[in-house]
């Protein structure tokens, strides 16, 4: 084992950096009505979204925390810096990116990435986006895909039409406080017929001790049009907690498709508190492809509620859960409309004292006939010390629906590791090998960069697990 | 979102002292009640947050039913055995009134009375099952306000070594509507002992419940010694306006078995929440479990499988059918514990809506803290009645209300043929049938 332990180095520190960047505004600690007015103000909008964010930062001080999910207790509000804008404008080429930011995203492939595959950029680098750019043909087949800020000064129409509808302010704590402070994020529109011949893409980082990130996505997709949007993050690690509360929209209209992929990866000392919801009218497929391997705390459950006939959900969960982390992820489907389908996959791997806990819905309202849902949840523990746990919720209330649910509990049997090393494995590449097996639900729904570095993110997650 | 505390209009420190003074209790007794009196009253009416979104007490009246204060034996409970049973026991209201055990059991040593009868024959038996709340769950302010207010307490027990092939059979019957009665059901079943309990829970005067709730409060408190083992099989036949509120926990023991077949049919709310604690080194529970509501019924059933012994097995079945407006919230919860090694568990929880208006809510849960197990699963499922199977039984003559109406029963019977005496499972049977409404949507076609 001594042996194993010497190969295998832990190698998360190079994703762990930190970079000295001279901030051109910071909005201070705390929070307070003063810093809403003043966060609306520095970017020149219009009233009703001063307005808007009056109202949810009310909301998000009346609102008590929650009792349930995972520990909020050490989240401390008044320390968190709410606003941060690293330069004056948004950078429309790779050239003008200022020289330091630009090293740390040449430290996370982003350039090579978008030069081979990737139809745009825009990389989020704290609070502001701050490198954007979208490729030609996309920009001529009227595709929109900027920060959310540009979005509502650009597309104000649609902007206000969809902003705040598919999750209101007040559906939750986290979901007030990021409608109160939200900055930068980003907004996609694709125009009637439209398909995206290739995944948009948007990096997101949080830099800087205990800043408060709170991205804002909003994505519509008009009728008959399809799109892939991926997200993907990895942070800097600090000694202090740090807060990350995203809200993400995603509007289908009858008749189109949306994927969302995110990759997951904040540093273990980030709370990650995200609402993800999508609203699928007629015909329409919205499908959640989400993993989660970072962070101190993440809840984040991406919901789907069918709302026209004959509308399609397909989500796929993964979450690891090393030393200290609690991963409290799943999904949630509700049934409004007639003929509608959903799949949920849930897949979760703890390790370490690690805990993964699955929290899901499946709701079929009245009215909602002939629906057929099911949900399979598999849960890996790789040791004693980590925990997995397990809460569906199935709520039916039509009598022609068909749900099935599926849960099982395991471990890597030793037979299987046996086996690998008999073929010339250590016990730490046959436990990788097998872990990377579990999760390939997942993986081969990526496109295959993304897929060599979420299993890279696996192989390093389990190279700390020796012992 | 938490919930406030239970609140009741017979529920406080000072009515579980003079409940305590009433029956003349032994201060040990009263301190249990007092105890948990207060931690009723620490704790919110559902206290796991899991479980709060599906957990709803308004249509109950609490206020509106008289709780009896006190409880006894009837002068003459004299009584013939049911064919077939080792022993008989029938509570009306408050009061045992017909009491019979057969020669051979009480020759074995079979106990079966009231607290005050158990306290004069066999304290410590009764002292060593319940004393410091060890029989009920300290987080569930339903089983403390029983241990803290109830006025009739029962104990049986099934000493070491003795075998019964026959069922205990424990009839209870309420009567006067608006009334109500809480108690407590304590099993202790000795090391190697073996039995098996059929309780029948039901309306002595149909005619006689009106409109005003009765309320139906007990407990069943069961602790099984090593390698002994116990079969309870129940069913719940409550007028459509009494309140049914059971908790079920059971310590089971070294190498102890116990089979749980629960049927309810009747009550406007039944709330059952069972914690089978498998505390024995190879210990099995295996639990089934039913419900049938119509009408505005609401089923509430909830159950824990706690493994903390090594090789334990679970094996839990839920399945609810609901008709009319009814509503089933069938909530489960499997926790394997770090010390609970080899373990082999199943949740399954399966629900029927044979209406429009019907709801069914599963909640399977799992929370394990220990990898090395045998099985540890759960799985759910809703759905319509199979139309191929429908299919099938019209093609071998059945009209169509009749073949859905088959398959319905067919799905119920895994727990219907768990029942131990012929006639109770006939019953049971004819409860269900009853439950068959006679205008269904789509049987005027056939």
């Amino acid at each position: 084992m001594t042996d194993t332990r010497e190969l295998v180095q832990d190698r998360r520190a190079e994703y762990a950096f930190h970079d000295d960047i001279v901030y051109l505004h910071e909005s201070g600690r705390g929070l307070s009505r003063q810093t809403v007015e003043e966060i609306s103000a520095l970017k020149g909008e219009p009233d009703w979204m001063l307005q808007l964010r009056l109202r949810a930062y009310e909301h998000f001080e009346k609102r008590a925390m929650p009792t349930w999910g995972g520990d909020l207790g050490r989240i401390d509000f008044g320390k968190i810096v709410y606003y941060r804008k690293p330069s004056e404008r948004e950078e429309k080429s790779w050239d003008d990116v200022p020289e330091q930011i630009k090293k740390t995203f040449e430290r996370l492939g982003i350039p090579e990435a978008e030069r081979k595959f990737l139809a745009g950029v825009g990389a989020q680098y704290d609070s502001e986006v701050v490198y954007h750019s979208v490729r030609e043909e996309l920009s001529k087949l009227g595709v929109v895909f900027m920060g959310t800020d540009q979005g509502l000064k650009e597309y104000p129409e649609i902007f206000r039409k969809h902003f705040g509808t598919v999750v209101p302010a007040e559906d939750n704590k986290f979901s007030a406080l990021n409608a109160a402070v939200w900055s930068g994020g980003s907004f996609v529109y694709v125009p009637p017929g439209v398909e995206v011949p290739l995944p948009l893409q948007a990096y997101f980082r949080i830099n800087g001790e205990n800043t408060g990130q709170f991205e804002r996505t909003l994505i519509v997709v008009d009728e008959g049009a399809s799109v892939h949007y991926i997200e993907g993050c990895t942070a800097p690690i600090y000694a202090t907690d740090s807060l990350h509360a995203a809200v993400v929209e995603v509007v289908a209209l009858p008749g189109s498709k949306v994927r969302y992929t995110t990759i997951q990866n904040w540093s273990n000392d980030v709370y990650n508190l995200v609402t993800k919801r999508a609203h699928a009218h007629e015909r329409a497929t919205v499908e959640w492809i989400d993993a989660n391997t970072g962070s101190k705390l993440t809840m984040k459950y991406p919901s789907i509620y069918l709302r026209g006939r004959g509308a399609t959900a397909d989500i796929i969960s993964v979450a690891v859960a090393g030393h200290e982390q609690h991963q409290d992820t799943g999904a949630k489907v509700v049934h409004l409309a007639p003929d509608t389908r959903s799949r949920i996959v849930s897949k979760s791997v703890s390790k370490d004292g690690g805990r993964a806990t699955y929290r899901g819905a499946v709701k079929v309202s009245p009215g909602a006939t002939n629906v057929v849902a099911s949900v399979r949840c598999d849960a890996l523990m790789l040791d004693a010390e980590s925990r997995s746990d397990t809460y569906p919720y199935i709520d039916i209330q039509e009598d022609d629906t068909t749900l099935t649910h599926e849960a099982t509990v395991g471990k890597i049997s030793a037979d299987q590791i046996f086996y690998l090393m008999s073929r010339g494995l250590t016990e730490n590449e046959a436990q990788n090998l097998i872990v990377q097996g579990f999760l390939e639900v997942f993986t081969k729904e990526l496109p295959m960069e993304y897929a060599i570095e979420f299993n890279r993110l696996v192989k390093l997650e389990m190279e700390g697990s020796l012992g | 979102m938490s919930t406030p505390p239970l609140s009741l209009p017979f529920l406080s420190e000072a009515i579980a002292l003079e409940r305590s003074r009433t029956l003349g209790e032994p201060d040990w007794l009263r301190d249990e009640r007092v105890a948990a009196a207060r931690l009723a009253a620490s704790m919110p009416a559902e206290s796991n947050v899991l479980f709060t979104p599906y957990f709803d007490l308004r249509p109950m009246r609490f206020d509106e039913i008289g709780v009896y204060a006190d409880a006894g034996v009837a002068p003459d409970t004299a009584a013939e055995l049911p064919e077939g049973a080792a022993a008989y026991l029938h509570i009306r209201e408050n009061a045992v009134v017909a009491r019979a055990i057969s020669p051979v059991a009480r020759e074995a040593g079979i106990f079966l009375g009231t607290f005050a009868e158990a306290l004069a024959e066999r304290p410590d038996v009764l002292r060593a099952a319940i004393e410091g709340g060890a029989s009920l769950p300290a987080d569930d302010a339903f089983a403390q306000a029983a241990r803290a207010v109830a006025s009739l307490g029962l104990l049986i027990h099934v000493p070491e070594g003795l075998s019964l092939g026959a069922p205990i059979v424990l009839r209870w019957d309420l009567g006067t509507a608006g009334r109500g009665v809480v108690s407590r059901t304590v099993v202790s079943v000795g090391r190697g002992a073996r039995a098996s309990l059929l309780e029948v829970m039901g309306d002595a005067d149909a005619t006689e419940a009106g409109h005003a709730q009765s309320l139906w409060w007990g407990t069943s408190e069961v602790v099984l010694g090593e390698g002994a083992s116990l079969s309870v099989a129940s069913e719940q036949d409550f007028d459509p306006s009494t309140i049914a509120i059971v908790n079920r926990q059971s310590r089971i023991g070294d190498d102890a078995t116990l089979e749980l077949a629960l049927a309810s049919v009747g009550a406007r709310f039944h709330k059952s929440r069972i914690d089978n604690l498998l505390v024995g080194r190879g210990s099995t529970v295996r639990q089934v479990e039913i419900g049938f509501g119509s009408g505005d019924q609401i089923f509430d059933l909830t159950s824990y499988t706690r493994h903390i012994g090594r090789d334990t097995t679970g094996d839990l079945l839920s399945k609810g059918v609901f008709t009319d407006r009814s509503r089933g919230f069938i909530k489960g919860l499997i926790d394997i514990r770090r010390t609970a090694i080899g373990t082999d568990s199943y949740l399954g929880e399966f629900g029927m809506l044979l209406t429009k208006k019907s709801r069914s809510v599963t909640v399977p849960s799992l929370e394990i803290d220990q990898p090395d197990c045998r099985r540890a699963a759960h799985s759910s499922s809703v759905g319509p009645i199979d139309e191929g199977q429908i299919f099938y039984l019209m093609s071998r003559g059945l009209d169509r209300d009749t073949a859905r109406k088959f398959i319905v029963l067919g799905f119920l019977e895994p727990v219907v043929e768990r029942i131990p005496l012929p006639e109770a499972q006939d019953r049971l049977r004819g409860l269900l049938e009853a439950k068959w409404p006679t205008v269904l949507p789509g049987a005027a076609a056939a």
